[in-house]
């Protein structure tokens, strides 16, 4: 079966070559049957490959398709990796990808058909993409699908080009992700003079007698990268500004698989990270600090995507702290879990602007409960889930992150909770503002307010109930034994870096459950007062002040790198430009100036004249004995 | 030894089918068909088939590397009859014959690829010229093509001498022709083996259009009809590296550094005169005469640099040089306008064809995806892998950006240039042999190994 | 200095002259005549060297038929001195110059040089015969000798195709 692994990238390759080129014959519903089915195709195929890796005693594969540089001693294959963490990938891209084209073929079919199709086709081919970035066998593979889910997220983001604020979001999105990307390339450069491949394999196992200094800096670069594409600070203001996509793009793309590409790339190289402390202590602080600060700004956002890209930003903060304190299950587990009820909780977002006409501010919503039945029900349950109410799915991965942070350093744990805290009032919040309450909009909004259709309503029923059971393959050894069914199932995958880590001090039972439900409490209190607060909410001019205001101008952090960065950088540039005009220019120019004179000047020496041909041959010759003769010996 | 018979044969069928039938077109056919018989014998030969068995006394020895060579020849051949055989029925009256003489001079390409003595190289050679002269002047109503064959001819004629003084002076010094018992560089190196070295250094250069003995090759390539002038710049110039290559590793191979310094010197100046003359060229053919002296340096760095890769890389060359120059001229042929001015806006009235024009001059000018990248990839790798004079490195790279310049130049006129419609006709048959050419060099640009794996055989 | 050295520095002497003499000469005619003069001297030395049958053939087949064809041709063309273009002067005297450095060279390269004394066995050799020529010909160096009737083939061709009226 794995040598069947090919077909998973390549049917929605085809989707994309399909929908691209025959975007102006064919109908929309051909378009969705086409774009949705290759993806469902592809999920089957990973389902029958998932279900021969979850088999015991199989073995990682690794499946070459052809040899892709070969130049003297560095040879790179196309190949792809076949083993329990690329197979789990491939489930959850495919999986909740087919859902959200599912979604998709109804939330967009206000579109004309050639722009249908090319959504589909970009949706294709990001699809593509990421498979390849998680299926590559080496990191050149890998960095080929992270370039590919980068170019696609730029397409897919500028979608509706025609609107210029849109572009820029785009455009932001592109460079912030090419800045990250530079540092991947760099850390790739470094590991092939370091282990003259980058084939997994290869570099994993020669890892372990690496100077450490060296693997800091390399995992430090590939760091870099993945602060880009997942968003992390400094990198993370575009993915706020992403929002500009269609939503179901957000859902797809800034929620349930690019961004979580950073992750991927961290939890597959782990061993590299395990033997470096001090990258691993930069990621726990950065993801941390991600966490806490997204969480920040997204209490006082008003748009209801906005306030979602935000907790995106800070659940992969907590990703990355799991992987920063060596929980390397925890963090994929949570890239699952985040999978389902975010992207539950942004298809539920597009069902209400949907619903609401393209109305995105949540002061103007309020009391769609009864209008969006469906709607409601799964958001409310995806709220749950994100805050982190047991038994469901957040509850269980979140928990798993929080406890390897205690086991790290108190101060981690505590700092979490806060954010969890946080994760907690604004989701209720948002919650509260949009479903709860008195309808706060026109009354033409409130005439056609409506269900969405079942293609909608399916998906969000589907992810609604994974979210509130997707937690039960991880329950944690303290609540069931062998309940951790993801652990064991990733055990391999980790299995290096399992062996490095140090003798792990268990926390006593009491200890744990105190943790978990001590939390669970607090979050439970948090929600109770977000929902009486804000399911009374009435729409006010009142200007917020001090903090409030900070946090609504999301810490003016747009701002401070308007002023310390763009601004300068814009100076510079604009005397890099004169500069350029002057003296580059000048120089280029002189040289393109020198080229063309001098190539005037050889002309005539082409005079058509044998004799003078000749000549200059004879002249030539007696050159060439003269070197061969004299001055070489 | 198979495609060395059956091509001379063929010429010979071709003679008798000019006689015989009076159909113009017939002659195309025939000759395409035994340009396919011919890669089949290549290819069986390769297999380990042999039709003849002849003792040559280890004059000739076909190695993979040779047949590999061939087999890119006459796949080039292949292309160059589907796309221009029409164009060549147009010269004269002697169709017939003109296919002849090619077949002859692929004779004398499986010659100069699998020689191990002298006297071969020498006949292999002149087999390969003498028709080329013929083929210069075959229209014959046009006086520049009549000059074109009487200068190819006399400066022919005087590297012929050069290279003949050459071999005479290293028999001399020797004893032998082969180039195997010359034993060069063992004992110590007389003047007489130096300058029957620096006489075919000379002679080859000429052939290979290696400045400062390249003064023949833009006026013989303008003067020349277009579609023989895509014929020399193409095969037959690969076909004289791989003389060039063979005779310096297997005769020179083990006094390389004696010889070296010289042939940095060549390189540098073939890289840097192409490159520059290029750029002020009007006239889209001279420019090609010019980039095939540029591209010539390319190829002598294989030469410069003797070793494995340089000799992969030339065999990547053959193919993702030929085959584009090849395309472009059997474009160029339907113009009327040989300027840049004639390609302005190319693109809006025959896209498909400036598509595929756009991508041959990207292999041309190396950019990635496209053979050409590849080529000159392996060539500047080689270089570095030498070791000695990293200067030639550097010196390469700023030509091949030089190159861009005027390769770019065609692309400009095409897309961003308006202009009027050039009313070319070409048929769908020439479209798609067209296409698949383009992809056959987007192949070599994605997946270069394949070729290369052949040679492992 | 026996009769044979004699010989031979005479021979050489009037193989350089002669050669001199055909670039010199104004008119073409006379051109041609010092070079027939060129081939019966270098012939001279072929039989100096035991190798009757290429002393033969080259009289026969040089100073016999292709010096006929370029007389022919010369006539027929009807050169003379005053039709012979006159060259540029500069170009003139660089090639004077060019000549002159590429001897110099080769004399100072060769002084530097230990030349081999090995000394060509005068009217002893016996490769030269038509006898052991044939042989060789046609045992050693067949596959040459047949491949270059292919040369010799492209050439009648091109001939043909030059020559035919269209």
């Amino acid at each position: 079966m794995s040598k069947l692994i090919y077909l998973v990238p390549l049917f929605p390759l085809l989707g994309f070559l399909i929908n691209g080129l025959g975007r102006k014959y064919l109908s929309k519903s051909l378009v969705s049957i086409i774009g949705s089915g290759t993806i469902l195709a592809s999920f089957i195929v990973s389902l029958m490959i998932f279900f021969e890796v979850k088999a015991p005693g199989f073995a990682p594969q690794v499946v070459t398709l052809f040899d892709f540089i070969d130049v003297a001693k560095l040879k790179i294959s196309f190949a792809f990796q076949v083993d329990q963490l690329s197979a789990l990938f491939l489930l959850i891209i495919t999986g909740v990808g087919f859902l959200i084209h599912l979604y998709s073929s109804a939330y967009m079919h206000e579109e004309t058909p050639p722009h249908f199709a090319r959504y589909f086709a970009y949706l294709n081919l990001f699809v593509f993409s990421m498979l390849l970035l998680v299926l590559g066998a080496n990191f050149v593979i890998m960095f080929m699908g992270w370039e590919g889910v980068g170019l696609c997220s730029y397409l897919l983001i500028g979608y509706w080009f025609k609107n210029d604020d849109y572009n820029k979001a785009a455009k932001k999105a592109f460079v912030m992700n090419r800045i990250g990307d530079l540092g991947f390339l760099l850390g790739i450069f470094w590991m092939i003079s370091q282990f003259g491949s980058t084939d997994f394999s290869v570099v994993f196992a020669g890892a372990d007698g690496t100077p450490v200094k060296i693997l800091t800096g390399i995992t430090l670069l590939l760091f870099v990268g993945a602060m880009g594409k997942s968003a992390q600070i400094p990198l993370y203001t575009w993915l706020p500004d992403a929002m500009a996509g269609p939503t179901p793009v957000s859902a797809l793309i800034h929620a349930a698989t690019m961004v979580t590409a950073g992750i991927y790339m961290i939890a597959r190289s782990n061993i590299m990270y395990t033997l470096s402390p001090v990258t691993q202590a930069v990621v726990a602080i950065t993801g941390l600090a991600t966490a806490l600060f997204a969480a920040s700004i997204a209490l006082k956002q008003n748009d209801i995507k906005k306030v979602l890209a935000y907790s995106t930003v800070s659940q992969l903060g907590y990703m990355f702290l799991g992987l920063g304190v060596g929980a390397y299950t925890g963090a994929v587990f949570h890239v699952m879990t985040h999978a389902f009820f975010k992207a539950l909780l942004f298809l539920g977002a597009g069902s209400v602007i949907h619903a609401m006409h393209h109305e995105q501010d949540i002061r103007n919503m309020g009391g769609l409960k009864k209008h969006l039945p469906i709607t409601h029900i799964t958001f409310l349950l995806g709220c749950l889930a994100i805050a982190g109410i047991p038994p469901l799915s957040g509850f269980f991965s979140k928990d798993e992150i929080l406890t390897a942070a205690f086991l790290k350093s108190p101060v981690f744990w505590v700092l979490g909770v806060l954010g969890a805290l946080m994760t907690a009032f604004y989701m209720f919040r948002l919650y509260a503002m949009t479903f709860l309450g008195k309808f706060r909009g026109t009354h033409d909004q409130e005439h056609h307010l409506h269900e969405s259709p079942a293609a909608m309503t399916i998906p969000l029923v589907v992810l609604a109930l994974l979210s509130v059971f997707g937690g039960f393959i991880g329950v944690p050894e303290v609540l069931m034994k062998n309940g951790h069914q993801l652990e064991n199932y990733l055990a391999p995958v980790f299995a290096q870096s399992t062996a490095k880590m140090h003798e792990e001090h268990h926390l006593s039972h009491v200890m744990e459950y105190m943790m978990m439900f001590g939390v669970a409490a607090i979050i439970l209190v948090i929600i109770i007062i977000a929902w009486n607060k804000f399911s009374r909410y009435q729409k006010t001019t009142a200007e917020a002040t001090g903090l409030g205001r900070v946090l609504e101008n999301k810490w003016y952090v747009d701002e401070i790198y308007d002023t310390v960065i763009s601004r300068p950088l814009l100076g510079f540039s604009s005397f890099l430009s004169k500069f350029d005009k002057i003296f580059i220019d000048g120089i280029v120019n002189g040289v393109g100036r020198l080229v063309q004179y001098s190539s005037r000047q050889l002309r005539w020496i082409q005079s058509g004249q044998v004799g003078s041909y000749i000549l200059i041959m004879v002249t030539a010759t007696i050159l060439l004995f003269i070197i061969q003769f004299f001055w070489k010996s | 030894m198979n495609v060395i018979i059956l091509s001379a044969i063929l010429g010979v069928i071709m003679m008798y089918t000019g006689v015989m039938s009076k159909n113009k077109s017939t002659a195309r056919y025939v000759a395409t068909a035994g340009i396919l018989a011919l890669i089949g014998a290549n290819w069986l030969e390769f297999a380990g088939v042999n039709f003849f068995n002849i003792d040559t006394r280890g004059m000739l020895e076909f190695t993979s590397f040779g047949l590999v060579f061939n087999l890119i020849i006459l796949v080039c051949t292949l292309v160059y009859f589907l796309l221009s055989g029409k164009d060549l029925e147009e010269v004269g009256a002697n169709a017939a014959d003109y296919f002849a003489l090619i077949f002859f001079i692929l004779t004398g390409i499986a010659i100069v690829s699998a020689f191990k003595t002298m006297l071969m190289l020498f006949i292999g050679i002149e087999i390969i010229s003498i028709p080329l002269y013929i083929l210069a002047g075959s229209d014959k109503k046009n006086l520049r093509s009549n000059e074109a064959a009487l200068k190819y001819f006399l400066m022919g004629s005087f590297s012929t001498g050069l290279m003949l003084m050459g071999i005479a002076l290293l028999y001399g010094a020797t004893g032998t022709f082969y180039t195997d018992g010359m034993y060069l560089g063992l004992g110590n190196i007389t003047v007489m083996k130096m300058a029957g070295l620096v006489l075919l250094m000379i002679s080859l250069g000429f052939k290979v259009s290696a400045v400062p003995f390249h003064f023949w090759t833009p006026d013989v390539y303008d003067g020349s009809p277009t579609v023989f002038t895509s014929f020399m710049a193409t095969i037959v110039k690969a076909a004289f590296f791989i003389a060039f290559l063979l005779l310096f590793e297997n005769a020179f191979g083990r006094m390389h550094s004696e010889w070296q310094f010289a042939m940095a010197l060549i390189t540098a100046a073939t890289l840097i005169i192409g490159n520059i003359t290029a750029v002020f060229q009007q006239s889209v053919k001279r420019m090609l005469a010019y980039s095939s002296i540029a591209q010539a340096g390319f190829m002598l760095l294989a030469i410069f640099a003797l070793n494995n890769i340089g000799k992969q890389g030339l065999i990547l060359y053959t193919a993702a040089y030929s085959l584009p120059t090849i395309g472009i001229f059997a474009v160029l042929m339907r113009m009327k306008d040989y300027t840049y001015e004639g390609f302005n806006g190319f693109a809006k009235h025959q896209p498909l064809l400036a598509a595929l024009l756009a991508v041959f001059l990207f292999s041309l000018a190396g950019i990635p995806l496209t053979g050409g990248f590849f080529a000159k990839y392996y060539m500047l790798v080689a270089a570095m892998k030498n070791g000695a004079m990293f200067w030639l490195v550097i010196i390469g790279v700023c030509c091949a950006a030089i190159s861009v310049y005027y390769y770019f130049r065609i692309i400009q006129a095409m897309y961003f240039r308006e202009g009027a419609d050039p009313g070319i006709q070409v048929s769908e048959g020439f479209k798609t042999v067209l296409v698949l050419t383009a992809v056959l060099v987007i192949i070599l640009g994605v997946h270069p190994d394949w070729l290369l794996h052949l040679l492992d055989n | 200095m026996n009769i044979t050295e004699i010989l031979f520095w005479f021979l050489t002497a009037l193989a350089i002259l002669s050669a001199l003499m055909v670039v010199f000469s104004r008119n073409p005619v006379h051109s041609v005549l010092w070079l027939i003069l060129v081939f019966f001297a270098i012939s001279g030395h072929y039989i100096m060297l035991n190798a009757q049958f290429l002393a033969i053939v080259n009289l026969i087949v040089y100073a016999g038929a292709i010096m006929v064809l370029f007389l022919f041709v010369i006539m027929l063309m009807n050169m003379n001195s005053d039709s012979e273009p006159q060259k540029n002067k500069w170009l003139k005297m660089a090639g004077t110059v060019a000549g002159g450095s590429l001897l110099l060279i080769l004399v100072a390269a060769l002084k530097n040089s230990e030349v081999q004394y090995q000394k060509v066995e005068g009217a002893q050799g016996t490769i030269g015969l038509i006898h052991n020529l044939g042989k060789t010909l046609f045992t050693d160096y067949v596959v040459p000798f047949e491949i270059s009737s292919v040369l010799f083939l492209s050439a009648m061709v091109g001939a043909v195709v030059i020559g035919k009226k269209d």
